[in-house]
């Protein structure tokens, strides 16, 4: 590979398939900054990746990113390291780390938890970044979507689940989500910037995913289920493909399985539903993004 | 004039269902819990997604000074109030004996003195061309006497039989008073690994939040007197009615010695 990108930043990258990208990237010479939720995960996390790449400039931020106050803070220790670091400039950002939860969870802000660490958090980090994004020649923002998000569709009338909360509902919905806003992303910046975004199913992966916020028949459910899914380290490879491949064969393609393109629901597709999702999640961020 | 829907325990898991469940109605807040920054932060959070007008005053609900510091602020800004909510509650679960003084004291002061002196207050606050109505937040425990949490469900008994009795001392002057008593509810990691301790058990008696707030709000308008969410719950409830009280206690007791066991204790250290 010739030109790879230099800095990378993921989220949730202290399990599963962020950690097992952040390793992946790490060893193939990328700076690697990883933002978790724990600090011991966080520092485990760092050693990891030292020990198996000891040349590795590895750096993780602890950030809750169910607050929004702690996704600003975030934003701007990464913006200060990369600026003192790293040139100024981030090449990738990689959106993956999410939350299931079984029950309804009220974030300091009042929003729905899943609904604000797996589609807000990226949604406001990746305006937090944007103008290290656009010191890069070709830049991405990839967010690890799901094959959950077929067969659902925007709540509109109750977006955050609150009165009739069902786990895996609010989940299949934040992970639509994730495929509105790439659409969305690209549609209002691609063409006045360097940056276009991708969403990433990584399949079905063996981690704890659905049995960290969860007790009972669901984290049953995900215990057995999970076992026949495939590695973390196997799941990374699409995610590392769009990261370190220097021109993306049919780059305008959204959605990614297998580092191939693949045909995302058609509800996703709706250009309504991304203008939509996008005017309320700029509303409930505070925020307006102009390129 | 405008008036407002008084939450207390705003920050805290039920709080916040209940601010955002009279947000999305178009209700104006005001809001207080211990902490500004909290406040500060729900505050910008629920204005963003409801587009309402919301008011925080932080208070330290057990200290008398800190409330007359409440009360006269919504004196000198004029503020009148149509719902009036008493969410503040805390448990610091465990046998008796492991209590302290201090500990025993915080429950009976936020639970029961608190929750009294608000409601009196309101009563002098209300918006005078609407009904008001007042939410007091019992709990199932109010029901039973209860080993290991033997405090905490004496004062829920104190809110539960001060409720009805209000309900029915107000019912003329358009005040209505409704007492939730919902079973568990996970609104903290620390509540949702008790459902989860409990097993079966705890997660068919335990409700979303979000549910229970807009829920109790029906009921309240209605002017309902009880809301017990959940019909096992309400099972239960009437079950252990039909049985008399030592039978019950002495079951609870039995329970949660077993379940404490099984946890060596862990779950049980502070709420
Ligand atoms: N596993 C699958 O089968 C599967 C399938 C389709 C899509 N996905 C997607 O793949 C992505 C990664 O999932 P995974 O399976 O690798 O799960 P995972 O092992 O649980 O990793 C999730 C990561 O997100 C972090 N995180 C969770 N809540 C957070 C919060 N509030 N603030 C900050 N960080 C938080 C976790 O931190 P901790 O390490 O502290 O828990 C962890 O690092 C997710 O977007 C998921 O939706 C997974």
């Amino acid at each position: 590979m010739t030109v790879l990108p230099k800095t990378v930043v993921i989220t949730g990258a202290t399990s599963g398939i962020g950690l097992a990208t952040a390793r992946s990237l790490a060893a193939q010479g990328v700076n690697i900054i990883g933002a978790g939720r724990s600090q011991s995960r966080c520092v485990e996390a760092e050693a990891l990746i030292r020990a198996e790449t000891p040349a590795a400039r590895v750096n993780y931020f602890v950030a809750d990113l169910a607050s929004q106050r702690q996704v600003r803070a975030l934003g701007s220790a990464i913006r200060e390291l990369i600026q003192r670091e790293f040139g100024g400039k981030l090449d990738v950002l990689i959106n993956n780390a999410a939350a299931v939860s079984d029950w309804y969870v009220a974030t300091e802000d009042g929003y729905e938890m899943q609904f604000a660490v797996n589609h807000l958090a990226g949604f406001l980090l990746t305006y937090e970044l944007l103008p290290l994004l656009e010191m890069s020649a070709c830049a991405r923002v990839i967010t690890v979507s799901s094959g959950s998000h077929y067969h659902t569709r925007m709540h509109w009338q109750d977006l955050m689940y609150r009165k009739h909360y069902f786990c895996l509902s609010a989940y299949k919905q934040s992970k639509l989500a994730n495929l509105l806003f790439t659409r969305e992303f690209n549609r209002r910046l691609a063409d006045v910037s360097n940056i276009r975004a991708y969403a990433v199913d990584p399949g079905l992966v063996n981690t704890e995913i659905g049995a960290k916020g969860t007790g009972g028949l669901i984290q049953w459910f995900w215990n057995i289920r999970s076992r026949s899914g495939i590695s973390p380290a196997e799941a990374a490879k699409t995610i590392v493909y769009l990261t370190a491949i220097p021109d993306i064969p049919q780059k305008e393609a959204v959605y990614w399985k297998e580092c191939r393109p693949v045909e995302p629901s058609q509800y996703s597709k709706r250009a309504d539903a991304a203008a939509r999702l996008w005017e309320i999640s700029e509303q409930l961020c505070g925020i307006v993004y102009t390129p | 004039m405008k008036s407002y829907v008084f939450i207390s325990g705003a920050a805290g898991g039920l709080g916040k269902a209940f601010a955002a469940e009279c947000a999305s109605r178009g209700w104006n807040l005001f809001l207080t819990d211990v902490s500004a920054g909290d406040l500060s932060i729900l505050t910008s959070g629920l204005v963003r997604l409801y587009n309402v007008e919301i008011i925080y005053y932080p208070c330290n609900l057990t200290d008398p000074a800190s409330r007359d510091e409440l009360w006269k602020i919504i004196q000198q800004r004029n503020l009148r109030f149509h719902f009036l909510i008493n969410v503040a509650g805390v448990d610091f679960e465990g046998p008796f004996i492991e209590r302290t003084s201090a500990e025993l004291g915080t429950i009976i002061r936020l639970n029961i003195e608190s929750t009294v002196d608000m409601t009196s207050r309101a009563l002098h606050f209300r918006d005078k061309t609407r009904m008001l109505r007042i939410i007091n937040v019992s709990s199932l425990a109010g029901y039973y006497p209860m080993p290991v949490k033997a405090i905490y469900a004496a004062s829920k008994r104190f809110l539960l039989d001060f409720s009805l009795a209000l309900h029915h001392e107000l019912a003329e002057s358009g005040v209505t008073v409704t007492v939730l008593c919902p079973a568990g509810m996970p609104t903290t990691p620390s509540a949702i690994s008790g459902i989860f301790a409990q097993g079966f058990m705890g997660r068919i008696t335990t409700k979303n939040v979000g549910y229970v707030a807009a829920k109790t709000i029906d009921r309240a308008l209605s002017g309902r007197m009880v809301y017990i969410p959940g019909v096992i719950n309400r099972i239960l409830r009437f079950l252990g009615g039909t049985v008399p009280p030592s039978l019950v206690a002495y079951f609870i007791g039995k329970r949660w010695l077993k379940i404490r066991h099984k946890y060596n204790g862990e779950i049980l250290k502070g709420v």
